[in-house]
């Protein structure tokens, strides 16, 4: 524990050199602007700054992106209350009490219990964070590959299960990214796979040309097909964020908690994000909480229990990242990436070899809180202004922004030219209603999953009996197997009701 | 149906290929084909069950929803959205797409600062957008901006082109102290 907390120290005062500072600041900025963009998602803000951090030190290009993660679960929430325009799909819980509340006049009191649920959410799952990470990557250690495999196949089959639309198509678009993730040669055999000949297919498709193309480009050419039509935006007063007193507080002690686990226990597992995190913390809200039945019509459980569960999900989604390597979601993966073009590979043994990064991260995610929960107080209004850009304006940008991230990370026309085929591919999926999160997480976790497969069935021998006897592989393995047939069940059961 | 009948399809015809990998075969132990065919046979199965539950269900639309579908159809009181749903405009697509891939086509030949200040122009004015100065800023300035953040600052050697474009791009490159 002591020295848990000699390197959270040692990581604060790494935060606090003022390049680093400089740039968490200009992180949450980004992100608080990306997040208020309907166009503009998350996932795609920390993309589309991936390139920008190639020749900086590993620390500040870690601090940037986690700290576009972080703001980017909040800001959203401004437009969803003021507007009724989510500014991505984490802020459409947000709306449905947000919105009631400013057309009763109380948008400020709203602002405040987003502001204080984001606080207090990214505060708890920070703290998680800190306190559960060394444990993990100890326990870790101890896995083998059936277990390796175990979780990422739970990571899969959350991210099919959780995720909107159909299961059918969630799961097409998961194994069309697994597929993906095959192309190229492979590393024991030397098989070449699925490379027709075309040389360039050989090294691969790189997750990130995957990634800009399917979110950047594919969003893009969605909103011009639809004429880059923003919605108008209503009058509002004057702007501000009233806190709520500490007694309003404490007697949604209960929401909060409640919030604030569902966030950390989504974002730890692999495959689901804040998204789902705040629609379930919603759902549990209509559920179990006192005023379950007044949800929907303009209460503060209604923006508390999604807002705290999306950033609760930042600090929880890092733990799979930093002790097993995993990503659990779209943005960890970008940092992945950022970790990996620095060549740090995250796991259980970076704890032992680069631990002053990781705790650099750890005390980023606590000051980029505080930092984002002054600017969301005091520059609301400003931030907001940034939707009187013309979209199209912005939408060009996005493009040179995926264009030239495609092309930065290995200076190579090819990977443009696929990064716009996927492109296409993402607007298809889009058109089409096939989720693009089950393909991108596919492509990223695929080869972790073939890896730990096949050394699975090397090391036993082809005996696939070992995935359910071995304790934490069979428990891991069983509760994807109930995650995946949940939502078939379910539907089932509807369908003799009816 | 017909996205089904497509991808099933590809994926028959990708198993397909999975058949001709070339190496070195093992008895006893998996190959490279293994993975991918066993993706591709799941990926057939649910192509498979998807056409036939579309072929016998009275809603096409109808089927196993994700966790987050349900919570958002179960809250009754979500207002519905104000704006109606915009117009498809294809045209407008197809446009933006061609002007995409032309840039990508180019960059190499004309270099990147053209391309790029006549591929924002055109992405803006595809987009509807017709105030002629700002999309003159717009292209020329976010151009020469890019170019100096990606070249000067992040160290990418951005295409310069070949030829004429070639050295208006060196000459631009000097004057930004680019070197």
């Amino acid at each position: 524990m002591d020295n848990t907390l000699t390197l959270l120290l040692q990581g604060f005062v790494q935060v606090m050199q003022p390049v680093n500072l400089l740039f968490l600041t200009v992180g949450i900025v980004l992100g608080l602007l990306v997040a208020v963009l309907p166009g503009l998602t998350l996932v795609m803000g920390v993309v589309l700054a991936l390139p920008f951090t190639y020749s900086m030190e590993v620390i500040p290009a870690i601090i940037l992106l986690t700290a576009m993660y972080v703001s980017g679960t909040y800001a959203g929430a401004w437009t969803s209350i003021l507007f009724r325009v989510p500014g991505e799909p984490i802020d459409v819980p947000l709306l449905w009490d947000g919105y009631p509340m400013a057309r009763k006049g109380e948008a400020a009191q709203a602002l405040g219990w987003t502001l204080i649920a984001a606080f207090f959410g990214g505060m708890v799952a920070a703290t998680t964070m800190v306190l559960l990470a060394q444990p993990v990557a100890k326990i870790a250690l101890t896995f083998s590959s059936p277990e390796y495999f175990a979780i990422i196949f739970f990571g899969l089959a959350s991210v099919v299960s959780l995720g909107g639309g159909k299961l059918a198509n969630a799961l097409i678009s998961l194994f069309a990214g697994i597929l993906l993730a095959t192309v190229g040669v492979d590393d024991t055999y030397g098989a070449h796979r699925f490379t027709f000949g075309v040389p360039i297919l050989a090294d691969g498709i790189d997750y990130l040309v995957v990634m800009v193309g399917a979110y950047g480009l594919g969003e893009v050419f969605m909103r011009m097909e639809q004429g880059f039509k923003s919605p108008q935006l209503e009058k509002v007063g004057d702007i501000r964020t009233r806190l709520p007193r500490m007694k309003e507080a404490l007697a949604m002690k209960a929401t909060f908690i409640r919030g604030g686990l569902a966030g950390i226990f989504i974002g730890i597992v692999p495959g689901a994000g804040a998204t789902v995190a705040s629609f379930l913390s919603y759902g549990i809200e209509g559920q179990y909480g006192k005023n379950r039945h007044k949800m929907g019509t303009g209460i503060p459980e209604g923006i508390v229990a999604p807002q705290t569960a999306a950033t609760a999900s930042v600090g929880g989604a890092l733990i799979p990242l930093v002790t097993m390597g995993i990503p659990g979601s779209g943005a960890t993966a970008i940092i992945l990436g950022a970790f990996l073009l620095h060549g740090l590979q995250p796991g259980p043994q970076v704890f032992q070899t680069s631990s002053h990064i990781i705790y650099a991260l750890f005390a980023s995610v606590f000051v980029g809180i505080i930092v984002m929960c002054l600017i969301g107080y005091f520059a609301t209004k400003f931030m907001i202004k940034v939707l009187d850009l013309p979209e199209v304006i912005v939408s060009a940008y996005v493009v040179m922004c995926c264009l030239l991230g495609a092309f930065a990370a290995r200076n190579n026309l090819t990977d443009v030219w696929l990064m716009v085929i996927f492109g296409i591919v993402g607007y298809l999926f889009e058109r089409f209603r096939f989720p693009i999160t089950p393909m991108v997480l596919g492509v990223i976790l695929g080869p972790l999953a073939e890896t730990n497969f096949m050394t699975t069935m090397i090391s036993f021998s082809n005996d696939w009996t070992v995935f359910f006897t071995r304790p934490v592989a069979s428990a891991i393995m069983c509760v994807a197997i109930i995650t995946l047939i949940w939502p078939l069940f379910r539907y089932l059961r509807q369908q003799g009701k009816k | 149906m017909a996205p089904y009948i497509l991808v099933g399809v590809a994926g028959a015809f990708l198993f397909y290929t999975a058949t001709q990998f070339e190496f070195y075969r093992r008895t006893g132990v998996l190959g490279p084909d293994f993975w991918p065919k066993l993706i591709l046979v799941l990926l057939v199965i649910v192509c498979v069950y998807e056409i036939a539950r579309i072929a016998l269900a009275q809603s096409p639309d109808d089927g196993t929803a994700g966790i987050l579908e349900n919570i958002a159809q179960g809250v009754d009181t979500a207002p519905a959205p104000e704006f109606s749903p915009p117009q498809n405009q294809p045209l407008r697509l197809i446009s933006g797409m061609a002007a995409t891939l032309a840039y990508v086509a180019l960059v190499a030949t004309t270099g990147f600062f053209l391309t790029t200040a006549v591929y924002i122009a055109a992405f803006l004015l595809i987009g509807g957008y017709r105030k002629t100065k700002i999309i003159v800023a717009m292209s020329v300035g976010g151009a020469l901006l890019l170019m100096f953040i990606f070249m000067k600052l992040v160290y990418v050697s951005l295409p310069i082109g070949s030829g004429l474009f070639g050295q208006l791009t060196i000459l631009l490159m000097k004057l930004m102290g680019i070197r």
